[in-house]
């Protein structure tokens, strides 16, 4: 069973009197262990393809699963339980909270999901020297440098071990040395812990790691190839 | 430290300087309305004390079955004799919630100095008894001023008192001697000397110019009567006032006199009048101050959803639900309503202090002379407020939280 699996997926936008077509009918399928790139040019509907595949969207047609599951169908209380159990999330600006440190952030996941405190702390603090950066656990956000700031998110990301981490533009506003670094570290959680990552990005640096592209141009799939190891 | 409690206190304090004049109007808030109902209370206490043990009304009045409707027309026929006098005080000694029953009569007629007369109210009392409930009076009303000259006393029976506005619109200030004229019981005009011993300030300015005290015993020869009209009754324990009048009540019935029992509460126009007055008076103040609050808090809450969209739209990421995302801000909007509440506790706290210490006095409607004002604090007004606040804090903040936890999550991270 495939771990992500969308069905003539269709996702249309409302923008003033614009009806855009972001998503045009995509058939596709994502299995545990992959570390993919969908990539193609602004506008090709590659962000709006992870949405759906994190379950924070919705397709306008179609369906998407999850495990097997139509999460399209399920309650929006029970497609947060799914997000907050399965998938972790990267995003290009980091998008943590800036009043908690970088440890809080990575608890966070934990947290929602009920851990006690005692438990997200060990698990988090786990996460934070696996990305190197649990020297900047008490930090806030805006003390740490944009590289500190996207393995926090990793981290944040990793902490609930999901089984598939969405990450949209993960490398843009890093430098390539730092790119480097941060790839490093997921490609080396994806083969020690199996979890699949889908990448939205048209950085070549990204490009040159994963395992298969996607490559998308006008919101439908134009090829799709494995690249070898 | 919970983490919605720890994202929800450090939101507040990132926008200190909006946080702040929040805090301050739900303060300022929170001190009106407990000052005015600490003022309101002072009112309500004074003007019941002040019936009570001030003017010697006592607790509870007990007059002749049928007085409250016929006295006035048929007053011989609704005198309580000597008899009923006699059960009415063994029913009160047999209570150990009573202190003491005090019989009293009251007349109306002409006072004179000789040259002129006035139209005078008299009430008749037993001067040692209505001392002793004067004694029994605790707080402010405690120090007032009761008479100027003389007390009167039980067996000097013509030594009277005189309103002060009598005394000066005929002349009778203490030392004077008059002439008090008043029909007996069947209806023959009397007259008697009187000297007078004290001058006093109504508790009605309306009422100064008419109203005298007389000995019992000086109203009884008047009146030609060893009756009285009614019998006072001063219990230990206000709050036991409505249970004393039903215990009577109960053994009067089954035992006689047929008697009408009305409470100090049901007697003072006055008290009744004001407290309704202020009751509404508040009640506006009230719900003024809540709708200020209420406002503030949607406002800021706003501004913070408005400037916190995309990480409300990171939170849902991560698999917060949505009434996770109200609970945050319920609770952001709750501790800023805690917080106000208690700056407004010290304001009361200060201002209480301020007149405690200042001991202002002042001239309430009705009265002849000045008082102090003071404000009193309320626990229960305390109490209810901080809660009603904070709970309106709390609900003020679902509306502009529950239109971001619905909003799309990708239009959310989104949001610059």
């Amino acid at each position: 069973m495939s771990l992500v699996e969308l069905k003539a997926v269709r996702k249309s936008y409302s923008l003033g009197e614009t009806q855009i077509d972001a998503v045009r009918g995509v058939d596709l399928e994502i299995n545990a262990h992959e570390f993919v790139a969908v990539w193609g040019p602004s506008g090709s509907g590659k962000s709006t393809l992870c949405h759906l595949m994190g379950i924070i969207d919705s397709p306008t047609s179609g369906t998407v699963s999850f495990r097997g599951q139509d999460v399209t169908t399920l309650s929006d209380d029970r497609q947060s339980e799914v997000r907050n159990d399965s998938i972790g999330f990267i995003f290009q600006s980091f998008n943590l909270v800036p009043v908690l440190t970088a440890l809080e952030n990575v608890m966070l996941p934990l947290q929602i999901r009920g851990e006690t405190k005692a438990i997200a702390h060990e698990k988090s603090m786990a996460r934070l020297r696996e990305a190197g950066i649990e020297g900047h656990a008490h930090h806030r956000p805006h003390k740490l440098s944009g590289g500190q700031r996207q393995r926090v998110a990793i981290a944040r990301a990793l902490v609930t071990d999901p089984d598939l981490v969405i990450a949209d533009e993960p490398t843009a506003n890093l430098d390539t040395p730092t790119a480097h670094r941060i790839l490093d570290l997921m490609r080396e959680v994806n083969r020690s812990r199996g979890t699949a990552f889908v990448f939205s990005t048209h950085d070549q640096r990204l490009l040159d790691r994963v395992t298969r592209q996607i490559h998308l141009r006008d919101g439908v799939i134009e090829e799709d190839k494995l690249i070898p190891s | 430290m919970n983490p919605w409690l720890q994202i929800a206190a450090r939101s507040l304090a990132r926008n200190r300087r909006r946080s702040i004049f929040t805090l301050l109007a739900i303060g300022f808030g929170f001190a009106a309305v407990n000052i005015f109902a600490g003022f309101t209370e002072y009112m309500f206490v004074s003007l019941r004390d002040g019936f009570i043990y001030v003017y010697g009304n006592g607790h509870l009045t007990l007059f002749k079955k049928g007085f409250s409707n016929e006295g006035q027309l048929e007053p011989r026929n609704y005198l309580l004799t000597e008899s009923d006098l006699a059960a009415i005080k063994a029913a009160c000694k047999a209570d150990p919630r009573i202190m003491l029953a005090t019989p009293k009569l009251y007349l109306s007629g002409m006072v004179s100095n000789g040259k002129s007369s006035s139209i005078a109210i008299a009430f008749g009392i037993v001067p040692s008894d209505i001392a002793f409930i004067a004694s029994r009076a605790t707080g402010t009303v405690s120090s007032a001023k009761l008479y100027y000259g003389q007390p009167l006393r039980d067996d000097v029976s013509f030594g009277v008192g005189v309103g002060k506005g009598v005394a000066s619109k005929l002349n009778l200030n203490p030392g004077a001697d008059g002439t008090l004229m008043s029909p007996t019981v069947d209806g023959q005009m009397n007259a008697l000397d009187i000297k007078v011993v004290q001058t006093f300030n109504a508790p009605v300015e309306a009422l100064s110019d008419k109203l005298m005290v007389v000995p019992l015993s000086f109203a009884q020869s008047l009146y030609d009567t060893k009756s009285v009209d009614r019998v006072c009754v001063l219990l230990k324990d206000t709050a036991d006032t409505d249970a004393v009048m039903q215990s009577l009540n109960a053994a009067f019935v089954a035992k006689g006199p047929a008697v009408e029992i009305k409470t100090w509460y049901a007697i003072s126009d006055m008290y009744e009048r004001t407290k309704k007055m202020f009751d509404i008076i508040f009640m506006f103040v009230f719900i003024i101050v809540m709708i200020i609050v209420v406002i503030s808090v949607i406002n800021t809450v706003t501004m913070s959803v408005m400037e916190r969209i995309q990480e409300i739209g990171t939170l849902r990421a991560l698999g917060l639900k949505r009434h996770g995302i109200l609970k945050l801000f319920a609770l952001e909007s709750g501790l800023l309503g805690t917080l106000g509440c208690l700056v407004g506790l010290v304001l009361t706290l200060t201002t209480w202090t301020a007149v405690k210490i200042a001991k202002p006095t002042w001239v309430p409607p009705a009265i002849s002379h000045r008082v102090p004002l003071e404000i009193y604090l309320v626990p229960h007004y305390l109490v209810i407020s901080f809660a009603c606040l904070v709970t309106l804090s709390m609900i003020a903040a679902i509306f502009p939280a529950r239109k971001a936890a619905r909003a799309n999550i990708v239009e959310s991270l989104g949001h610059v």
